[in-house]
């Protein structure tokens, strides 16, 4: 297995793993309010019944509208071979920098928020200024959390942190548990779960995402799903690749790729469980009290940057 | 290994003391407290492990019976009798507090501090965080207006000061230990009485709100 199969794995585990951790968050939710719940596939035939649906588009949209969905879904794909998930083992882009992640993540971010409001209705506009509201106070605690660890491994490149991370040694407990704390405070804003947000509603009070795509149907409506549950496993990779750097493949030999990807699953499913739990005992919090535990997860990943140095 | 040990303790006690800002129910904060008490406890085991001394052994059986054990329960009957679930707010909001809190514990990194880290050069990154401990549950019984989160902030500062003490390697007698945990047994005792008997009169613990009460 060269490091080019290294690159079309990724980037196809990325997509097609990425409704079913969505299924398996739904379902660990339904289990937990007594509940039988769909099938942990029902995303799958979403997502198939979507791109089988007609569209329509309204007639204020511009080509901005048209192409967010194809922008945020590739955006996910580059990412995706950009970051470590079942092996470092591939070749650089320039892409892997902490900075450059981040900075295409927002890339996604900022597409979506354009899309919603370009049609001009009002639940993409209020959608898309909570949104931007949201992930521009979320932005430093993410970047400092990973900052955080890219210290303690001497490096900004995502790819070669996890095994520099192995080799730091232990005395870095208190920084890596600040830095992951301030890590998933973000994941949970960027991806809009619990308590920023409910990703089932469509209650104009509350909805942030949901407004944004409230105008998408058919199979850019299916892209957007599709992008929002590759974002969700991606941030899931990099919480269990580096903060949890054990077991993933340094080489491209196919049988340390194999056990690789059986740890990440492993990891995903506790990360899984941990938002289902989130999401099933806390309450969504009012607009105005997030930016308090957005600048609580900044204030925990700056101390985890400064215990490290 | 050893280095290891004393760093993850160390750094689980500074992580509960910092946690204790951030929640709300009181509960949850008594949890807290008993993890913290639990870090220290098994601090003085290993230091007693480390001098092979029965006698300090047994005082870090009666501090694991006080801390973690006796004291959560007298505030766990507090909190159930009185049904005091949540604390009252805190004097300044939350972003502020972290800011502080995020000072506070760095401050003992600075040079000003420096003659203290020198105590014990092989253990200076403990002994900040002792300080930086201590400094945070100064904060706690300062920042917060509830009764019981600043018994228990200063329960946390005294813990804080047990820790320092143990990596600035200035442990007294066995018998003086003994002596101040049963000290800190007797005043929670008294402390959770008189807050069950303030509760009962003014109806809440917030101490900004009983300044106004009269009887």
């Amino acid at each position: 297995m060269t490091s080019t199969f290294a690159i079309i794995a990724q980037l196809l585990l990325v997509p097609a793993l990425s409704p079913l951790f969505i299924g398996i968050i739904r379902k660990i939710k339904a289990r937990m309010q007594n509940r039988h719940g769909a099938s942990i596939f029902q995303p799958y035939r979403d997502l198939n019944k979507l791109f089988h649906k007609d569209e329509i588009i309204s007639s204020d949209a511009t080509f901005i509208f048209r192409i967010a969905p194809y922008m945020v879904f590739a955006v996910t794909l580059v990412v995706a071979i950009s970051i470590p998930i079942i092996t470092t083992f591939i070749p650089h882009f320039g892409t892997s920098d902490l900075l450059a992640v981040m900075y295409m993540l927002a890339f996604g971010t900022f597409f979506l928020a354009l899309g919603g409001i370009d049609v001009g209705g009002p639940f993409g506009g209020f959608g898309a200024s909570r949104e931007m509201t949201i992930s521009a106070l979320a932005e430093g605690g993410l970047i400092f959390s990973l900052f955080a660890v890219s210290c303690m491994a001497g490096t900004t490149d995502l790819l070669s942190i996890p095994h520099a991370l192995l080799a730091y040694g232990s005395t870095a407990t208190l920084a890596t548990v600040l830095a992951f704390f301030g890590f998933c405070v973000a994941l949970l804003a960027e991806n809009m779960r619990f308590p920023f947000d409910n990703p089932s509603t469509h209650l104009e009070l509350t909805m942030v995402h949901e407004a944004m795509i409230i105008e998408y149907s058919g199979k850019r409506l299916a892209l957007m799903e599709w992008a929002s549950a590759n974002k969700l496993f991606i941030f899931i990779a990099l919480g269990a690749n580096m903060f949890f750097p054990y077991g993933i493949a340094a080489s491209a030999d196919l049988s340390a790729v194999i056990i690789s990807l059986g740890i990440l699953l492993a990891k995903a499913l506790l990360f899984c469980i941990a938002i289902a739990v989130i999401e099933s005992t806390t309450a969504k919090l009012r607009l105005f009290r997030l930016p308090d535990l957005l600048f609580l997860s900044f204030i925990a990943s700056s101390l985890a940057i400064i215990f490290t140095i | 290994m050893t280095l290891s040990l004393t760093y993850f303790l160390i750094s689980l006690f500074f992580f509960t003391t910092i946690s204790m800002h951030a929640v709300r129910k009181n509960a949850i904060l008594v949890v807290l407290y008993a993890v913290q008490s639990l870090a220290v406890v098994l601090l003085l085991m290993y230091g007693a492990w480390l001098d092979q001394s029965i006698i300090l052994s047994i005082v870090a059986l009666f501090a694991l019976l006080v801390k973690t054990t006796l004291i959560p329960r007298f505030f766990g009957m507090l909190i159930s009798k009185n049904l005091i679930t949540f604390s009252s707010s805190t004097y300044l909001k939350l972003p502020i507090t972290a800011l502080i809190v995020a000072g506070l514990a760095v401050l003992p990194s600075t040079h000003v501090f420096a003659p203290l880290l020198a105590i014990a050069p092989q253990h200076a990154h403990e002994i900040a965080f002792s300080l930086g401990a201590f400094f945070i549950s100064c904060f706690m019984l300062v920042n917060r207006r509830d009764g019981m989160s600043q018994m228990i902030g200063l329960l946390s500062l005294e813990n804080s000061i047990v820790a320092f003490a143990f990596f600035a390697g200035l442990e007294q007698s066995a018998m003086l230990q003994i002596g101040i945990i049963f000290d800190v047994l007797v005043w929670v005792f008294i402390a959770t009485l008189l807050a069950s008997l303030a509760y009962k009169q003014f109806g809440t613990l917030d101490t900004d709100t009983m300044r106004h009460l009269t009887e």
